[in-house]
């Protein structure tokens, strides 16, 4: 197998497709074309933290008061967040959609092949969490970003997209 | 630079009472042992607390201040705890919302496990830092009665807003009880009511 990069107008298209409101985010180097134009974009607001767990809460607050956000981050933030991923996505029952860049992944492996431990720990890490999560390898993946909110709402929990190389 | 040892501290409860007698139809977030006692002199459809996620009061504050644009928010937050996620005062004050009030309970210790020091506990000044962050206003007040005469120009005006209460570390260490397996945990047994009592207004 060998990941494809995904256009970054197409990942817009599917975010925009999902309904999303807000993309709380910790900037992710690996989706960095999408960034580019997430904060041009005049529909989707864009509200930036400081760290990943902060992300985490920002979005409960946020659904509280029913919008529907999605966060955004690289693999090195999911471990930043696990103690509001815990504490507030899972025991508060969030349906949180997290879409994680795996910077650094060699595109020719599985991740849990991978020679980095922010790639390879990070499907291992979200089992653990009991938090699914789908690949994004290409851009026939890209149906699972609207899928994700539907799982998420459905088991009340959050759901994991992990992008699998940069996009362009 | 401010000598925590030398300010005027007031009682938690009294602190409290100012911020009980203005409440309205604001969202509330407490944490830690403010949380207790301000649900006690407050009880209201739109309390939410931060329990389990220590330092998270803050930011789940600001998403709910983010979605309800019209309706102000207040969090009622630990010194302790803002000191775990200190980086939230950048995050706030960048997403600017003018409905916020952040209240930042400055007793210098963690209470709740027994009152020992935080770190800095002699000079750490949580107004200074919010306003070198960015927030639009902030404030300290050792004193009740000061705090009551000020805190309707601040609440006018627009936020974001911190305000240091420096109070008297009491008492309140609290351990946890074990929890049953199966429990629905108590923040997802507290928003739905929250979240459905702002969708209709």
């Amino acid at each position: 197998m060998t990941a494809q990069s995904i256009p970054a107008d197409q990942l817009l298209s599917a975010i925009r497709g999902a309904g999303v409101q807000d993309v709380v985010l910790v900037p992710d180097t690996h989706q960095r074309t999408v960034l580019d134009l997430l904060m041009d974009d005049e529909e989707i607001r864009t509200i930036h933290c400081s760290t990943e767990d902060e992300a985490v809460a920002v979005s409960a607050g946020l659904i509280i008061g029913g919008r529907r956000p999605m966060m955004q981050i690289q693999h090195a933030g999911l471990y930043a967040s696990v103690n509001n991923l815990r504490g507030v996505a899972l025991d508060g029952h969030f349906p949180i959609v997290l879409l994680i860049g795996l910077l650094g992944r060699d595109a020719e492996l599985e991740p849990e092949q991978d020679g980095s431990s922010m790639v390879r720990l990070c499907r291992p890490l979200l089992e653990t969490l009991d938090i699914p999560s789908h690949l994004l390898d290409g851009p026939e993946d890209l149906h699972h970003v609207a899928e994700a909110f539907d799982e998420a709402q459905e088991r009340n929990g959050p759901v994991a997209l992990l992008v699998g190389t940069t996009t362009s | 630079m401010t000598n925590n040892s030398e300010v005027q501290r007031m009682s938690l409860d009294a602190a409290l009472d100012v911020l009980a007698r203005r409440r309205e139809d604001q969202v509330v977030v407490g944490t830690m042992t403010a949380n207790g006692a301000w649900r006690q002199k407050s009880p209201h459809d739109l309390n939410l607390a931060c329990i389990g996620f220590m330092g998270g009061a803050s930011t789940l504050g600001l998403g709910v201040a983010l979605s309800q644009p019209g309706r102000d928010v207040w969090v009622i937050d630990g010194d302790g705890s803002l000191m775990m996620q200190l980086g939230s005062l950048g995050t706030i004050a960048g997403a600017a919302p003018s409905n916020f009030l952040h209240i930042v309970i400055h007793n210098g210790v963690y209470e709740t496990s027994g009152s020992q020091p935080l770190p800095s506990q002699q000079q750490v000044d949580f107004a200074q830092m919010a306003e070198g962050a960015g927030y639009a206003q902030t404030a300290s007040f050792g004193d009740a009665e000061e705090f009551d005469s000020a805190i309707d120009e601040l609440l006018a005006a627009e936020g974001p807003t911190l305000v240091q209460l420096y109070t008297r570390p009491e008492d309140r260490f609290y351990s946890a009880r074990p929890t049953p397996p199966g429990s629905t945990p108590a923040l997802a047994r507290m928003w739905p009511p929250v979240a459905e009592a702002l969708a209709k207004d």
